[in-house]
């Protein structure tokens, strides 16, 4: 039958888009760990990662690898300007205003970047060549590969970041017991900025790697922050480990999914997956408890 | 008592000043409507078409207006959302001073916009080709510029006949401009011996991802052994299915619609637009026209123009704003000094043989189309560019 | 013992009324006048502020001071916007949830009337209250598992429903019409008096609005009122005092969405389109904006909210590419500084200045 040529293809295609949910996910976790809100606006990241790059690549000639590391170190400061200018004013409002507000901030950053840099989609070049490589009946891009693999090596790093470096420890300290930290002299503020600028940081570098394989626009930001969003509490809330499977199951499931519904409704494969989590199992698939439960 | 006095005089002043009507200028202007997507994912090609047409109404301007009465275009934005196309432009109809609305760009927009016009007698002319569910509306009020499907899927039917293919499968967008081209290419191309299987997948105008449709459609191409991957579609789908098209291994030759004929098309797609072959508007091949080509000089002379002002070339956008432009003016000389929305339909509905950037127009009672299957040329895209070929007898 | 005599005799002799059928029909009017009706017993003469009377007459006269027709274009639309902006303030400032899928209900409300109107040829009028209707159920449908949850959860929930609307509306061409939309549809008439101009459609909008202000204003000083505040304050409290939670939740959720389905009916006659644009997250994002920022605890809060923003939005769109970022940078900062809603700030502000001059103005007469 037909389905059976084409759902390895679905697949590798599912782990590609996966690994992307997987880090927008980690930056949903990283952020509401340290401070238990949900950034809305991590989806821009990932576009402002994609866009700047290019910006930087075609605009003002900069050799690759260079304008993907100016890329991230941009939208590392736009986090924590972020954070300075519409979080720390709002640090203690109730979670409808918290909403509100990165939603707010969501459509500034897609609003914005679709004035600065056009809204036409923009691609960047593959990192290895445009020849799609083949196994068998399927045949992916190489760039997919690189996204498996970064992602790998991205998740050692904020491993290593968290229990190896003082600044990550304490980052962890304050998401596990902000009372607790506070009494050692971890400042929570000073926890969060730093919270935002990482998962900034590592959005971005999400945007870099898929802008290759799939077009980034400016209003792209938005779909994939919810469905990282959605990776996040599939995986179960809180944890690092959690975000990249659910990032992943979430690419799978939703690519697979492709050979069973008309392709339109794709994008309402993830939000309802998202309504049977949070009547059926709200702690995710590694479920673990809630850290505040004054703020849920 | 001073401090009441002073405030009702300001309070007076200000609604003096809200309420009054404008200054009146030597000869009143004609008022047009723009009702375009300002904001949204055509923006970049919508500020082209405005600088366009502005350009153009300078000219006419600058050569006495119509009869002494200088032209005037109001622009409106309806950020590519089809509440906001409505909004705009029954706020044209309620202005009593504005004669026709040159409507909207994308084609899930015109519906609304042709609606509204017919039912309020205002002329509209719309940019984006029209479709067989707006034609059997027969509106009266409602015109198209761009080519119609039935002139583009005739060209393509000859592209696909003079490259000998024998199958080929299309893949089209859900909106209903794409559905009839396909259509079209189907009944036509099957009347001339070609085997045509439309796919069932679709996609939307603003989705930047077709691999899983394409994915689903690999295993037909393959079965079926087609010749040639036609993508029914415009706007920046095109270059993405091709670009989804080549990353998954799929070698055929492509074949384009219309709007494949844009600067930035290129750019999107890149490699993976090499050998795409389309019927295009002349203005996207300036320089590789015919000598005695009629609307040639018309096409060099804007373009010339353009390049002087703004420092870019024509292209098919730039073509249809100076046609929208162009076909205002002419019909506002043919009015005869009595200037109504209903006259100026009328004399637009006569327009006879106007030569114009994207060919010769002509409208009648049953034809609010205008163009006709010569004023397209075949174009391929080869090294990045635009290459206009030839094949003897159809053209 | 004579008065337990006399109350156990009068309580025997209690005539027994048998309840007939026709006394519905004689009762479903007066019931259906009584919702509008200000409430007598409850409505003391200092309750009755003058400020209310000021309001009214506003809005019977503005129209008629300001004849331009842009502004009555704009006041059409905010007094559609106070519609929904009502419904949901209801949900959210008094029961305390969060809900940000309700433009999908606005949605359900606008295509109802479309299709009603467009294949059917269903009167306006009719539709009219088919879109409540429709949009009350399927609330009714998604409401009972979803307003189990809480907090984020529930807003995002809510979202996901919106964002599953918008999916299910922008596919199903057959029926939607897909991305082009349904026009077509013809102005809203009754009984023959059709509201084309927008000076008509305005008295239609604002009639409307000040009907469902009376209606919500009784509702939330009776008992039901009161069951929603207690739940907005604590559930666990309000449930042991013996009110009946999810039913009250869902409850005030299928009447947001009703208000959301008059409003998106109105929307379809004025604008003679539907489109999938009324179920972006950019709208809803509007909507409960116009509820924040009105001020939630009451209920002018959201009638303000939504002409601020309408007035907003259209001076916005004068800046073409640029409104958008404006327009979230405005929002950014009027969250940050006015969270409880920009009049109370300025209230304060402007009691405290008017004190001022007042006590000045004391002080000039003295020493003269």
């Amino acid at each position: 039958m037909d389905l059976w040529s084409y759902i390895p293809q679905l697949l590798f295609s599912g782990l590609t888009i996966g690994a992307i949910y997987a880090l927008v996910a980690l930056g949903f976790v990283t952020i509401s760990r340290a401070s238990q809100i949900i950034n809305f606006a991590q989806g821009e990241f990932v576009m402002l990662g994609g866009v700047i790059t290019y910006f930087l690549l075609n605009g003002a000639k900069l050799p690759y690898p260079l304008a993907a590391l100016i890329a991230i170190l941009i939208v590392m400061l736009i986090g924590f300007a972020m954070h300075l200018s519409i979080l720390y004013p709002l640090r203690k409002a109730s979670v409808l205003i918290l909403i509100m507000a990165t939603l707010g901030a969501s459509i500034f950053l897609s609003s914005t970047s679709g004035l600065v840099f056009g809204t036409l989609p923009k691609t960047l070049p593959p990192f290895s060549g445009g020849e799609p490589l083949r196994i068998g009946k399927i045949s992916f891009p190489s760039q997919s590969l690189w996204v498996l693999l970064s992602t790998f090596i991205l998740l050692i790093f904020l491993y290593l970041l968290s229990h190896r470096t003082l600044l990550g420890k304490a980052m962890e300290a304050s998401s596990t017991d902000p009372l607790g930290a506070d009494l050692l002299g971890i400042s929570r503020n000073l926890m969060v900025f730093l919270a935002f600028g990482v998962s900034a940081g590592v959005g971005a570098f999400g945007g870099i790697l898929i802008t290759p394989v799939f077009f980034t626009s400016y209003s792209s930001g938005a779909l994939l922050g919810l469905k990282g969003f959605i990776a996040a509490v599939l995986g179960g809330w809180g944890k690092n480990t959690g975000a990249i499977l659910g990032g992943f199951v979430l690419g799978i499931v939703e690519s697979l999914s492709l050979a069973f519904i008309p392709s339109g409704y794709k994008d309402g494969v993830a939000f309802v997956i998202l309504l049977f989590i949070l009547y059926f199992r709200p702690k995710g698939i590694l479920g673990s408890p809630f850290i505040d439960s004054r703020r849920w | 008592m001073k401090r009441m006095v002073s405030f009702i005089s300001i309070f007076t002043l200000i609604l003096m000043a809200w309420v009054s009507p404008a200054y009146v200028a030597e000869k009143s202007p004609y008022k047009i409507g723009v009702n375009l997507e300002f904001t949204g994912p055509w923006a970049e090609v919508t500020k082209l078409l405005k600088i366009a047409m502005m350009l153009e109404v300078e000219k006419i301007n600058k050569e006495g207006g119509v009869d002494g009465h200088p032209l005037e275009l109001i622009f409106e934005d309806n950020g590519f959302d089809v509440g906001r196309v409505a909004a705009n432009i029954t706020k044209f109809t309620q202005d009593k001073e504005i004669l026709a609305v040159i409507g909207p760009f994308e084609d899930n927009l015109q519906g609304a916009s042709r609606a509204i016009a017919e039912r309020e007698k205002i002329t509209n002319l719309i940019i984006c080709p029209s479709n067989p569910m707006m034609r059997n509306l027969k509106q009266k009020w409602a015109f198209n510029i761009a080519q119609s499907d039935r002139i583009v899927s005739q060209k393509l039917v000859d592209l696909s006949l003079a490259r000998k293919y024998k199958k080929v499968l299309v893949f089209h967008g859900a909106w209903p401009l794409a559905q009839s081209l396909a259509q079209l290419y189907k009944r036509l191309g099957e009347e001339k011996g070609i085997k045509v299987i439309v796919s069932g997948e679709t996609h939307q105008p603003t989705d930047i991802d077709m691999t899983p449709q394409l994915i689903k459609i690999k295993p037909t191409l393959e079965k079926e052994n087609v010749d040639a991957f036609y993508a029914c579609t415009a706007g920046p789908p095109g270059p993405i299915v091709c670009k989804n098209l080549r990353n998954l291994g799929v070698k055929i030759p492509i074949l384009g619609t219309h709007g494949f004929g844009f600067g930035f098309i290129l750019a999107l797609g890149g490699e993976a637009m090499e050998g795409v072959e389309f019927g295009a508007g002349k203005p996207v091949v300036p320089d590789q026209l015919d000598e005695n080509d009629p609307i040639r000089p018309v096409i060099l002379d804007f373009d010339k123009r353009m390049k002087e002002r703004y420092g870019m070339g024509i292209d098919q956008f730039s073509g249809h704003a100076h046609d929208a432009v162009t076909l205002v003016y002419d019909a506002l000389k043919r009015c005869g000094g009595k200037v109504t929305r209903e006259t100026f339909r009328d004399a637009l509905e006569k327009t006879k043989d106007l030569k114009a950037c994207h060919g010769i127009y002509n409208y009648s009672p049953t034809d609010h189309d205008g163009l006709s299957k010569k004023d397209m040329v075949f174009v391929r895209i080869e090294g990045g560019k635009f290459k206009r070929i030839k094949f003897p007898g159809l053209e | 013992m004579i008065v337990w005599e006399n109350m156990s005799s009068q309580t025997a002799k209690a005539p027994q009324t048998r309840f007939r059928k026709r006394d519905l029909f004689y009762l479903m009017p007066l019931w259906l006048i009584s919702l509008i009706a200000p409430d007598p017993y409850l409505y003391h003469k200092k309750e009755f502020k003058k400020k209310e009377l000021f309001y009214l007459a506003a809005i019977c006269f503005a129209p008629l001071i300001w004849s331009d027709s842009h502004f009555h274009h704009l006041m059409v639309l905010a007094g559609i916007y106070a519609i929904l902006a009502l419904g949901l303030s209801l949900f959210m400032g008094y029961a305390g949830q969060i809900s940000l899928g309700h433009a999908a209900f606005f949605g359900i409300g606008a295509y109802t009337t479309a299709i009603l109107t467009t294949r059917y040829a269903v009167p306006t009028f009719l539709a009219f209250w088919a879109s409540a209707l429709s949009a009350a159920l399927i609330a009714h449908l998604i409401g009972r598992p979803i307003l189990k949850l809480k907090g984020y959860f529930l807003a995002l929930a809510t979202l996901g429903f919106g964002e599953i609307f918008l999916v299910i509306v922008r596919e199903s061409t057959s029926l939607t019409g897909g991305v082009i939309g349904i026009f077509g549809i013809p102005w809203f008439s009754v009984m023959g008096f059709s509201f084309d101009t927008y000076l008509k459609q305005y008295y239609l909008a604002w009639g409307m609005v000040t009907g469902l202000f009376i209606f919500s204003k009784n509702l939330v000083r009776s008992k039901v009122g009161r069951a929603l505040l207690a739940v907005g304050a604590s559930e666990d409290a309000a449930s042991s005092v013996g009110i009946n939670v999810s039913k009250t939740k869902l409850e005030i959720f299928d009447l947001g969405a009703a208000f959301a389905g008059w409003a998106g009916s109105l929307f379809a006659c004025i604008m003679s389109t539907a489109s999938p644009e009324a179920f972006s997250l950019g709208f809803t994002i509007l909507i409960v904006m116009m509820v924040i920022l009105g001020g939630m605890g009451n209920l002018y809060g959201p009638i303000a909210g939504a002409i601020l923003l309408t007035w907003l939005m259209d001076i916005l769109s004068k800046y073409q590419e640029y409104s958008l970022p404006v327009y979230s940078v405005i929002l950014i900062l009027l969250l940050i500084f006015f969270p409880d809603g920009v009049g109370t700030r300025l209230n304060v502000r402007i009691i405290y200045l008017i004190g001022y001059w007042a006590k000045k103005k004391k002080r000039d007469k003295g020493k003269l």
